[in-house]
């Protein structure tokens, strides 16, 4: 429950309500539903203020009265549109609406601090992102496969066997196949092995044991016989520490997740149906099934 | 400016010399030889210990556009700077026509660079500010974009600004609140992202000087952080705020780094669509070429943009006759809107190496080249997206995004000139590969300074050259080819002179496939020269290949590696090539005389293109002339040799 009270979502839909039933309230007596129309102090004010900011002096009484004129007609053109649904049919201010509804869901999200556990989450979710690296370092003897056949196989085995008799220290100059692969890495970010070696390689090299050789892994180059010297877990980095990082991240992936969410919850409230005219080419978009 | 590593070795040991002779001893008290032995480095046993050059390239686009770009936001793109940051280190985004999209893997660092002419004005339009609104046709403008007329509001946009009538109130130039912060969004999304070690992001702008529609594009990169930056505006092109001529931008960057004590550099692009005059020999603006002109030149422009989406411009099949791979992804049909179509004569001031050769003749006449850069590619997409894999192009607008149409529309068509340039004709091209010692600002910006670059049509392979008189056959056995290199000689973007007597320079070159790539094809070296008389030359030299093909004895051609490409299924196998490839290779003929320049061209097997990847997943039918393979490659800096 504690966390869906501070959803920013439902504070923006609460907020759309209130809003919704004062409209309502004050509809009875002057709002938009009815047909008095009164104009405030704070309204005048308003009028007084933009005139003083464009013309650097406060209006005389003669175009106060103009001004609270026009701001009157303003008003009355504004409910007789929207009551003949001018509004509607008027790409401008639907646009501008949208774009007003969105801003203030989105205003919404930027609004809410994270809490410590969606930093946490976040965190867990993206370690790579954040300075907790495992870090390994290692070793590898190369083993080119290409021309080889299945022969390979049996030249890998045979050097594992022989590595693992030399044991961790032994010289690899002048063993397997020439590579300008680098043939000892210390303690590199595994994302880093990554870039070099292909993802592939660096998530298998995680599952070995350190302290012998193991192998073969492949790669995209062939094949490799390895030694995981060390491999240092993850620091778990401070909250504090990550923070302003996370935010970052999470203001923007949450915007958009709340915006898409808004529309979702939106939708149910209406059915929609789409009647596409007979003319329309086919797109070829059916055509499109199976994208990887 | 980062001292290359071999000089500050040399230098490192140039001191010591000095030490040790008695004059300079007197004011650092005794020193005797055992206490200066002890100060001198041993060589280390382990192989990888001290080791202090770098040991993977770092890659990353200098050319990139988002919304803020008056031309893109245009055409529909909504890509803000903060989120192409985020997309190049690696997230998932939307892109502008709604679609998911990812990096098959992070870059290592990004340039987003915006046009500095009119930086955010159409942001601004879309949005709705009152300013713009206030101006007639602001206000026309803003209603056909809403109405989704768009492409039209562009269309006017875009004649308007040709023929002078665009509203001078809603110009975005220097000096202007709206500008500035458009300059400060810029930065500020630079400074939000840059992550020192993990992902850099460069703050820069694109100088569009795009007179009679020649491109004479420059990007433009900082050294410095946003604290530097904003002390500056970008330049523009247009008058009285700035100027289409290369020369001022160069003033008002010296102008710049005394303000702001921020280094900054300019990246040339697109010659090819330059008519001509992007690699000038005689005359610039109407003046004729002089010492200021190569001087300032060859100082401010380091390195040029050979490779992007607009085509590929190392060579031309009209100027190089006789190399076999220099058509490929060619643009050549006409100025950068084609309103001017292209004449031969042209290509030789618009190509690289056309021009690195102009270069050697400037040099004599002169005595500065001006052409003296070295090469990276870039994107030049204009949606934000860093994204020029061939299976995972997200095209060069927003509109050219994936889509059943793109494979089949036009991009140009002029029919007064008679030029068209279709959708499938632009390149899933490319990247820039910087040798730097760490992911930083300043580390990749000093590693562009000295050139020490390539660039790749979007692979990520891997490549090292070095040149030396010392370099022998068995130093392409060692496993470690970078220690040898940098010990024995100088890596691209370097050069050589004194040439000892009777030796001639050999390069040390070796290539490693993109780790989810194709294997290579063969790894060329490519010299020009300029002989005795002056006349310029060229040759294409195999120095190193795959699957033990034999040159025909003959003619000494390589044959063709082969081609496991099915483009129905757009789809091929490392069956042919090899993962890596290297070689040392001796110049057979060369003449300590004559000036010279050698860079390298690396050549993967054949692969899917782009198209290939469209026809196969919308399932759409190519025009019969639609490429459908690609073979990607790398292009070297140069290393230069120069007689005394």
């Amino acid at each position: 429950m504690k966390t869906v009270l501070r959803e920013p979502l439902l504070h923006f839909l609460a907020l759309g309500a209130l809003l919704f039933a004062w409209f309502e309230w004050k509809g009875g007596a002057s709002g938009p539903g009815t047909n008095r129309i009164v104009v405030t102090p704070g309204q005048v004010e308003h009028l007084v203020s933009g005139y003083t900011r464009t013309f650097g002096r406060p209006p005389a009484e003669a175009e106060l009265e103009g001004l609270i004129d026009d701001y009157v007609k303003e008003e009355i053109a504004t409910r007789e549109a929207t009551a003949m649904g001018l509004d509607r049919d008027d790409t401008v201010i639907r646009r501008r609406l949208r774009q007003k509804l969105e801003f203030l869901a989105e205003e919404a999200v930027g609004t809410t601090t994270p809490t410590d556990a969606e930093i946490q989450a976040w965190v867990d979710a993206h370690p790579e992102s954040f300075g907790g690296d495992v870090r390994l370092s290692f070793r590898q003897v190369y083993i080119k496969k290409a021309g080889k056949g299945p022969a390979v196989k049996g030249e890998a085995e045979k050097l594992l066997a022989q590595l693992r008799a030399a044991g961790p220290e032994t010289n690899t100059q002048t063993l397997g196949d020439s590579t300008m692969l680098p043939a000892e890495i210390s303690l590199l970010p595994l994302f880093e092995v990554g870039r070099t070696f292909g993802d592939g390689f660096a998530k298998k090299l995680l599952t070995i044991e350190p302290g012998t050789w193991s192998g073969p892994i492949e790669s995209s180059y062939g094949l490799h016989i390895v030694l995981v010297r060390e491999r240092t877990e993850a620091e778990k980095p401070s909250l504090t520490l990550v923070r302003p990082l996370v935010e970052r991240e999470l203001a923007a992936e949450r915007g958009r997740r709340e915006l898409e969410k808004l529309y979702e919850r939106l939708l149910t409230r209406y059915t929609v149906t789409i009647e596409m005219p007979k003319a329309v080419p086919d797109s070829g978009e059916g055509k499109a099934e199976g994208r990887p | 400016m980062r001292l290359t590593r071999s000089t500050s070795w040399i230098l490192g040991l140039g001191l010591l010399v000095s030490a040790s002779s008695s004059s300079l001893a007197q004011d650092a008290g005794q020193a005797d030889k055992a206490t200066l032995e002890k100060a001198q480095p041993k060589p280390l046993y382990s192989p990888y210990a001290g080791r202090d050059y770098p040991t993977r390239p770092l890659f990353g686009d200098t050319h990139l556009h988002t919304a803020l770009s008056f031309d893109a936001g245009i055409f529909g793109a909504r890509v803000t700077p903060e989120d192409a940051y985020r997309f190049a280190r690696g997230e998932e985004i939307t892109s502008s026509t709604g679609q998911r999209v990812k990096l098959s893997r992070p870059l290592d660092w990004l340039v987003v660079a915006d046009h500095s002419d009119n930086m955010g004005l159409i942001t601004d339009l879309m949005a709705g500010k009152p300013e713009l609104l206030a101006v007639p046709k602001g206000r026309r403008w803003y209603d056909m974009m809403q109405e989704g007329k768009g492409a039209d509001a562009a269309i006017e946009m875009i004649m308007s600004f040709g023929e002078g009538t665009f509203p001078k109130e809603m110009v975005y130039a220097p000096g202007t609140p709206a500008y500035r912060s458009a300059w400060q969004a810029e930065i500020k999304a630079a400074e939000t992202y840059n992550d020192p070690k993990r992902f850099t992001a460069f703050i820069g702008f694109e100088w569009t000087s795009n007179t009679g529609a020649n491109n004479l594009h420059r990007n433009i990169i900082f050294r410095g952080n946003g604290a530097q930056a904003i002390l500056v505006e970008p330049f523009v092109t247009f008058k009285p705020w700035g100027s289409d001529n290369p020369e001022d931008l160069w003033k008002w960057m010296t102008a710049t780094e005394e303000k702001t004590g921020s280094p900054v550099l300019a990246i040339a692009h697109n010659g090819n669509l330059s008519n001509g005059i992007m690699f000038p020999m005689v005359e610039a603006f109407g003046k004729k070429l002089d010492r200021q002109y190569v001087e300032t030149r060859a100082k401010r422009e380091r390195l040029y943009e050979v490779t992007q989406t607009k085509g590929t411009g190392e060579a031309h099949p009209v100027l190089s006759p006789n190399d076999e791979f220099a058509d490929f992804e060619i643009w050549d049909k006409g100025n950068l809107d084609g309103s001017v179509a292209k004449k031969k004569e042209m290509l030789e001031y618009e190509y690289a190496r056309s021009a690195l050769k102009n270069g050697l003749k400037l040099e004599q006449q002169l005595g500065v080249n001006p052409y003296k850069f070295g090469m990276i590619g870039s994107t030049d997409a204009h949606n934000g997206l860093a994204a020029v894999e061939e299976d995972n192009f997200f095209g060069k607008t927003a509109p050219q995004e994936p889509s059943p149409e793109r494979l089949t529309k036009t991009f140009v068509t002029n029919p007064k000139s008679g030029v068209k340039i279709m959708d499938w004709e632009v390149g899933a091209s490319g990247y820039a590969a910087v040798w730097a010692m760490e992911n930083t600002r300043e580390s990749i910006f000093d590693a562009m300074q000295r050139r020490e670059t390539y660039a790749t049509t979007g692979s990520r392979m891997i490549v090292r050259f070095f040149g030396g008189f010392n370099f022998e056959p068995r130093d392409a056995q060692d496993r470690m080819p970078a220690r040898i290199g940098y010990s024995k000689g100088v890596p691209m973007g370097g050069d050589l002179e004194k040439a000892p007597k009777g030796k001639s320079p050999a390069f040390l070159v070796a290539a490693l496939k993109d780790p989810i790539g194709a294997n290579l094809d063969r790894i060329q070296i490519i010299k020009g020269w300029m002989d005795a008389k002056g006349e310029l030359h060229e040759k294409v030299y195999d120095v190193a290949w795959s699957d033990g093909r034999k040159p025909d004895p003959k003619t000494g051609k390589l044959p063709s590696v082969g081609n496991t490409v099915d483009i129905a299924s757009a789809t091929w196998t490392n069956s042919i090539g090899s993962p890596e490839l290297i070689a040392v290779w001796k110049d057979p003929s060369f003449d300590p005389t004559q000036r010279a320049f050698y860079y390298v061209r690396v050549i993967e097997i054949p692969t899917p293109r782009w198209t290939a990847y469209d026809a196969q997943r919308f399932g759409i039918k190519p025009h019969p002339e639609t490429r459908m393979t690609v073979t990607e490659r790398a292009y070297t800096s140069p290393i230069w040799y120069t007689p005394n």
